[in-house]
């Protein structure tokens, strides 16, 4: 693919629902590197922040969603491909059901950080707000050492504890199971934020990578230009949210909410789509046929902290 | 020079210097928000919010002096209810301005006044908060015209008192114990959890309240003869004694249940309170400060009103290192080992010690909560009137 041919970043890219999968697949066969077709189509497809209606009416439900052409299934498919269908059956169902689960293969992870870099570049995370950190931990003694690696997402708990004791009614579960934080409600009190179990609600102080960066305009780059990417609004419950002075998502609890804007039209999260390892899976629990309901059934499939009755959307697999 | 001239002097020097001291601090807080500030996502409650429950609690000991004013009728204190409520309401303005500060959207938090979400604890704070303070203006309105209002015989008026007495006495221990409800009910952090924590911080409040009183009736006594006034010091005193004991059996069941197996549960958060890297927090300010000099001259002087009211200051002022000794130590267990590591930022620790801003800031609601009293006790007729006869 020559580089005029790249999408570029918040280019509309998204496919008429009639191209001819002649056309699709003519697109795809210019592809060089076979393993990465799977996660391009991804970002190919659709906006990489698909802007749905910016009122915020949609915070509680999906945008009708329209559905594109994939290439036909084959036998062996990448599992990104398997999910995307699942993911397109799921959408046509009434929000409600539907129930959004990730798997996390502990056994395939490799520690890369690549679905927390990506997270941070899609919602546009500001430092010191992190959404899917990946936990590292050398176990047993040498030389009988091992390494774990484990990525947490927020778990999307069935029996949230963060949602109650919020003061303001900021934040809530989705009938498809996102727990989500609504920016403008939000007071910023940071009670979530202790009663999460897992930590995964962290509070944006309104910093910005390029903080103290050196600016001289006419000598080279300069601040203002090298720090776009940052000023640039996010698209964050397919709404745009700039961040400057103190207007939210400055002031706020933020967490992850399995990229709504992506699912909303089609595609998978982030982190599914840039993990190295195939390691993260996508996709619809409520659906006994999609592959995130065969991985949960799994023997050795488990939720983090169970007993204290949470009930994580989250499995993992070891 | 009268005792209350020279305090008046006192606290005004102290007022203008933590207002001196602590403004670029508030200046820096509406300039950078919470930029400046030590606590984190990990951590993110700090001084602000151990100062809010400081303030609060001082706020609810104040409030029970005037209940056993105008309720259970004690004569030791019945010319001062008045002050008492002046001194709730001061605490109280200064804790709505800590935890104001404290929010990262400190306007929307308004609308929470009519439209709280009454699953949370901290949403039921803002309806008893303001519940309370409409309580206390009324009850300081009816306390200051006990003797005729718009027609109203005075019997009738300190009927009226008794009955805001009485409502005061379960919102106190509502409000207060909801303090402590925001803590216990967070199941994610087993050191808060539990039924003990809204009775500990009733206990405190009522401990630290009415030792604050002590000094401020000190004071700025209202005329008495010098035996009324003895007599109400040493009443004061005793109270806080009792207090100070009940207050300390408390702890003292905490540490021990917290201890007595270190290697499990809460033992390593007790060892990090008592041996850790701040352990002076709690053994100088608190133990010693706080607990035994107050307790030493509470029994071997309990008959020397100066002493009462020092040990009084003593309480009242070390009782932050006990609410900060509450507050922080909650959060310094990780949900998961190592998360502090995986994505590595200044505001992803584990660790807090309160920023030069977030002391500044808190010196200047000291210093507005001493002003308030101050302006409170100069406009208002505090002192005794004809109704208290
Ligand atoms: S993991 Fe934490 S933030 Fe996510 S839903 Fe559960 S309690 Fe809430
Ligand atoms: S920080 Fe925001 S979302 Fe979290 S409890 Fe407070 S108001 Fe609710």
């Amino acid at each position: 693919m020559s580089k005029e041919e790249l999408p570029e970043v918040g280019d509309n890219l998204t496919l008429e629902t009639d191209e001819s999968r002649r056309d699709f697949l003519d697109k795809f066969s210019k592809g060089i590197f076979g393993g990465l077709i799977a996660g391009g189509i991804v970002n190919a497809l659709a906006p990489v922040h698909a802007k749905a209606n910016m009122d915020g009416s949609n915070l509680n439900f999906s945008t009708p969603f329209k559905p594109f052409e994939l290439p036909p299934e084959l036998t062996g498919e990448d599992a990104i491909l398997r999910m995307m269908r699942d993911l397109q059956k799921a959408l046509k169902k009434p929000i409600e059901q539907r129930h959004w689960n990730m798997v996390i293969d502990l056994r395939k992870c490799v520690g890369c950080d690549a679905c927390s870099v990506s997270c941070v570049a899609e919602n546009k995370l500001p430092p010191g707000v992190i959404y899917r950190p990946v936990i590292q931990q050398e176990i047993g003694t040498y030389p009988n050492v091992g390494h774990v690696t484990l990525p947490r997402p927020c778990m999307q708990c069935e029996e949230p504890p963060c949602v109650p004791v919020c003061p303001a009614e900021a934040t809530w579960k989705r009938p498809d199971g996102i727990v989500i934080v609504d920016y403008d409600q939000c007071i910023g009190c940071r009670y979530c934020l202790t009663a999460c179990p897992y930590d995964a609600r962290t509070f944006d102080f309104g910093e910005e990578y390029i903080d103290g960066a050196a600016d001289a305009p006419k000598v080279f780059l300069g601040k203002e230009k090298a720090g776009k990417y940052e000023t640039d609004p996010s698209y964050e419950y397919s709404k745009e949210w700039k961040r400057e002075g103190e207007k939210s998502p400055i002031g706020n609890a933020r967490k992850c909410h399995f990229c709504i804007p992506r699912i909303e039209k089609g595609m998978l999260p982030e982190c599914v789509v840039t993990c190295i390892g195939r390691a993260t899976y996508f996709g619809d629990g409520s659906d006994p046929e999609s592959l995130v309901a065969e991985l949960i059934a799994l023997p050795n499939a488990f939720r983090l902290k169970e007993e204290i009755g949470t009930h994580p959307s989250v499995y993992y697999i070891k | 020079m009268t005792r209350e001239k020279m305090g008046n002097i006192l606290v005004w020097i102290l007022i203008i210097g933590f207002g001196v001291w602590g403004f670029p601090g508030i200046l820096d807080r509406f300039a950078n928000a919470h930029a400046h500030t030590a606590y984190g996502s990990y951590i993110p409650w700090g001084l602000w919010i151990s100062a809010y429950i400081w303030l609060i609690g001082l706020s609810a000991g104040a409030l029970m002096i005037s209940v056993m004013t105008y309720v259970f009728n004690v004569e030791a204190v019945k010319k001062v209810g008045k002050m008492a409520f002046l001194v709730a309401i001061a605490t109280l303005v200064g804790a709505m301005i800590a935890v104001g500060l404290d929010l990262g959207h400190p306007l929307r938090a308004f609308k929470l006044i009519f439209d709280p979400n009454l699953h949370s604890m901290m949403g039921w704070m803002a309806v008893l908060y303001t519940a309370y303070f409409v309580t206390l203006c009324v009850e300081l309105y009816f306390a200051i015209k006990k003797e005729q209002v718009f027609g109203v015989k005075q019997k009738s008026v300190k009927k009226i008192l008794t009955v805001l007495g009485i409502w005061s006495i379960p919102l106190a221990f509502a409000f207060h114990g909801g303090v402590g409800g925001v803590f216990a009910n967070v199941v994610a952090k087993p050191f808060w959890h539990g039924p003990m924590l809204p009775i500990v911080f009733l206990a405190g409040a009522f401990l630290s309240g009415g030792a604050l009183f002590a000094t401020v009736a000190y004071i700025w006594r209202p005329s008495q003869n010098k035996e009324e006034f003895l007599k109400m010091m040493i009443f004061l005193g005793k109270t806080t004694l009792a207090l100070l004991i009940l207050d300390e059996i408390l702890e003292l069941s905490e540490v021990y249940v917290g201890t007595f197996y270190s290697a499990y549960g809460e033992g390593n958060l007790w060892q990090q309170i008592l041996f850790g890297q701040y352990w002076y927090t709690f053994w100088i300010v608190h133990i010693l400060i706080g607990v035994l000099i107050p307790l030493l001259l509470l029994t071997l002087k309990s008959k020397s009103p100066r002493a009462i009211a020092l040990a009084g200051l003593l309480i009242a002022g070390s009782f932050l290192a006990v609410r900060l000794n509450i507050v922080i130590p909650g959060m310094l267990d990780p949900g998961f080992a190592g998360i502090a590591q995986a994505w590595v930022h200044s505001k992803l620790t584990f660790s807090y010690l309160p920023s030069i801003v977030e002391w500044q800031v808190l010196f200047f609601i000291v210093a507005i909560v001493m002003a308030v009293f101050m302006l409170g006790k100069t406009i208002l007729p505090i002192y005794q009137t004809a109704g208290d006869e």
